[in-house]
């Protein structure tokens, strides 16, 4: 292993646990009845109970 | 900035595009969203208003509405924050009621229903400079008299104008507690409201309020009742016979609530406005002639033509700017790297390549966008629903649901959840339904790349803006027969009449303009730098990875004599070719061989799953890396426009024929592939059902329309 490989991967690895991480976070934002940011919708709703 | 915790609430309450939202950003110092076009607002949002003495109170804007009779999911809202419904809400100290300083005796209906719930009011006359303008002159002091002591106070919340004055008055309202005078109701009304309450409050135990009694008595719709908890069976009989005293009086019980309001806002407008000198707005006269029958379509198709056309125009220097950028970033990190050619190839091929292909329609979205927004500010936008209105409500689908399809032009989530303002659930599921039809914004710089790769150097500038307008309008053209059988033959969905009330014509705002510009520039920019950086990464990784020395040592076995540069070009081929993208996208190719895409536009499509614009960013990291990073700063464009079948049946002819290139725009008009809409359309329609269907649906369509396509056009030509 050399350390152009470690970097690499590296780079690699935070993107996608990056990009998981936003979609599990988009996912629950929308189960609370919000908008999940994408698209300009910046309008948060109140969850209705 | 905080909210006042436990402090006073104060809701914004008025008949749609009054200007609510713009008098709300002018009080907080926010930055709603406002559109020339009702229906802009479909969500409760809060801000902090300072009072003007230091004193501060949380104000709430909200959708608009005409009546407190609510229907739609979105009026909903507002009955819910007027009457603190929702869970952990309160009800407003005070109600700002906004109205059309052009046209109080249609607005101030809201206004006398709102007095029932007996809250402090101010009512604030908005757009008192159109009012100025055409002459009107109001007395708000008599005015106020009138109602009862309320505050009333002009403000043109746009110019910022009188927007003290409504500080002023809502700490006024707050303190003294003024209520807005009521109707007197008719004897037999009065009685009828009177047993209603009286039933409901034995049957329910709650205690039911003079507004809700006359929901129950005056409306059809259900809503108030069930949210009391008052069964059908308990109700069926009191409504009958309370119903009936009101018919007996010599109203119609349907009618009544309204012809007693209007009666009473008549008297009190007596006198209150003088009409003088003025400029009469030329709206009838523009809309006689941009409304036409037959004209109007024609007119709006080739405002259109001339806007796309103006679009690649305006784009063309710009983007060759930032190309050029580009392109010298990339010559110059890349041989930085000489001694790391996996980093040299991450960074060049793939971040610089990838991301860099998408970055350059930045322009053609900007001025997109400032065209729309022109176009919508100035109150065309809505008069182009208008027009498609005739088509529209063959199919079954309302005025209400013009403005989801219309926004959904730009992105698919939030006309999502704009289709809250249409009434019957099911009018809006076959709307929600057909909104992803809509070619939104992100299905752009595909279209872009391909006019400009392709259409525009084989055709001209001509059949680019033609090609740009017929993929806008394919997705249009399966949208309405299948809203058709969704509405007559699925859900069976009850006609609707138009509702869309016109907005004024108005010299398009720059301020507002230009804001949402940039704020579509911003959003586009920073997904360049989160979403697709991550996932050009991401398809990077997968294009370069597996890297075993063994297929370089072959092509060079195989190759003795040819030039050094050929080699390396056909090692760079070769590695592409067997990386986990090339052999994942072999395996797939198959299914999509019938429309003519290669490997490379297989990746593209599966992975632009997350987000439609990646598409570009994923042919520019297969088609560089593929490329090798040291020999060249080619362009995008040019290595589409050489790349050839290597194999099969079609080996040596070009990948991006007319068909392919008409096949790949029209598949990602219609396919269902972005993530954030199915995920919407679900939590939207309460249930994976619609949006499982939706995704085979469109995804199952966009194949075989492709297909026929691609079949069709390469038989021809
Ligand atoms: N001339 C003039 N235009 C105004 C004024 N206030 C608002 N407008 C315009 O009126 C239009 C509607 O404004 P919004 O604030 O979006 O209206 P709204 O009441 O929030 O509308 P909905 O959310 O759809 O109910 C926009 O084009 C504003 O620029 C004003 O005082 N004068
Ligand atoms: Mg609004």
């Amino acid at each position: 292993m050399n350390l152009e490989a470690v970097i690499v991967g590296a780079i690699v690895g935070v993107a996608a646990g990056w990009l998981i991480r936003r979609w599990l976070a988009a996912a629950r934002r929308r189960k609370e009845g919000g908008c999940a940011g994408d698209c300009g919708c910046a309008t948060k709703l109140k969850p209705k109970k | 900035m905080s909210t006042p915790e436990a402090g006073l609430l104060v809701a914004l309450v008025g008949n749609p595009n009054t200007g609510k939202s713009t008098l709300f950003n002018a009080l907080t110092g926010l930055r709603q969203r406002v559109g020339n076009y009702p229906g802009v607002t479909v969500a409760r949002k809060s801000g902090t208003c300072d009072l003007g003495d230091g004193q501060k109170v949380e104000l709430v804007d909200l959708p608009g509405l005409y009546s407190l009779a609510a229907a739609s999911p979105d009026e909903q809202v507002v009955i819910d924050a007027l009457s603190g419904n929702i869970a952990g809400d309160r009800r407003p100290d005070a109600v700002v009621l906004v109205v059309d300083a052009t046209n109080l005796l249609r607005n101030l209906f809201l206004a006398s229903q709102v007095a029932e719930l007996g809250r402090p009011v101010v009512i604030v006359l908005n757009q008192a400079d159109v009012a100025k303008e055409q002459g009107l002159r109001i007395d708000t002091e008599l005015l106020s008299r009138r109602l009862g002591g309320v505050p009333v106070v002009l403000s043109s919340a746009w110019k910022g104008e009188g927007i003290l004055d409504v500080r002023r008055a809502i700490a006024a309202a707050l303190d003294q507690k003024a209520v807005l005078k009521r109707v007197n109701w008719p004897a037999d009304i009065a009685g009828a409201l009177a047993a209603v309450g009286k039933a409901a409050t034995a049957d329910t135990g709650k205690q039911v309020s003079v507004a809700d009694a006359q929901r129950l008595l005056f409306d059809t719709n259900p809503s108030t009742a069930e949210r009391l908890g008052w069964t059908v069976a308990q109700r069926e009989s009191t409504l009958r016979s309370a119903r009936d005293r009101v018919r007996y009086s010599g109203y119609n019980p349907m009618a009544a609530e309204p012809l007693v309001h209007y009666a009473h806002l008549r008297v009190v407008l007596e006198g209150v406005v003088t009409e003088g000198l003025g400029k009469a707005g030329q709206t009838a006269a523009v809309d006689r002639l941009l409304l036409h029958r037959f004209l109007g379509p024609f007119l709006f198709l080739g405002i259109m033509l001339g806007f796309f056309a103006s679009v690649f125009w305006l784009a063309k220097f710009p983007m060759d700017w930032i190309q050029a950028g580009v392109d010298w970033t990339k010559a110059v990190v890349a041989p930085q790297l000489d001694a790391y050619p996996m980093l040299q190839s991450l960074l060049a091929d793939g971040i610089i390549g990838g991301v860099g292909a998408f970055l350059v329609f930045l322009p053609q979205i900007l001025i997109l966008f400032l065209f729309i927004g022109i176009l919508e500010d100035s109150g065309y936008m809505a008069r182009a629903a208008f027009i498609m209105d005739r088509l529209f409500s063959w199919c079954g689908l309302n005025g209400k649901s013009f403005v989801p399809m219309l926004s959904g032009f730009a992105c698919a989530i939030p006309s999502l959840l704009s289709t809250r303002t249409i009434e019957d659930p099911k009018a809006r599921l076959a709307t929600a339904f057909v909104v992803p039809f809509m070619s939104c914004s992100a299905r752009f710089p595909i279209y872009a790349l391909m006019c400009a790769a392709f259409i525009g150097p084989l055709y001209g500038p001509g059949w680019e803006s033609l090609v740009m307008v017929g993929m806008h309008c394919v997705g249009l053209l399966f949208a309405v027969p299948t809203a058709f059988v969704l509405t007559r033959l699925v859900l069976k969905v009850k006609p609707q009449p138009f509702v869309l009330e016109l907005p004024r014509y108005q010299m398009p705002k720059p301020r507002d303009v230009v804001w949402r510009m940039w704020q579509n520039a911003a959003e586009f920019v920073s997904k360049a730098g989160t979403v697709i950086f991550a996932i050009t990464i991401i398809v990077w990784a997968l294009s370069y990875f597996p890297r075993d020395a063994s297929v370089a040592e072959r092509i060079k076995a195989a190759n003795p004599t040819a030039a050094e540069e050929v080699v390396k070009a056909k090692v760079q081929a070769a590695y592409v070719e067997q990386s986990y993208m090339g052999r994942f996208g072999k395996a797939v190719q198959p299914v999509f061989d019938p429309l003519g895409f290669d490997w490379k536009i297989t990746v593209g499509v599966l992975a632009s799953f997350p987000a439609r614009e990646v598409i570009v960013s994923t042919l520019g990291v297969t088609y560089s890396v593929g490329e090798g990073a040291e020999a060249d700063s080619q362009q995008l464009r040019k290595a589409m426009q050489d790349a050839k079948w290597s194999e099969g049946p079609r080996a040596g002819s070009p990948i991006f024929s007319l068909a392919a290139v008409l096949a790949l725009m029209v598949f990602f008009a219609l396919c269902s592939q972005c993530g954030p809409t199915i995920a919407t359309l679900a939590q939207e329609t309460g249930g994976w059902k619609w949006a499982a269907g939706s995704f085979l649906y469109m995804t199952t369509l966009a194949w075989i329309v492709a297909m026929l396509v691609y079949q069709g056009v390469s038989r021809l030509t």
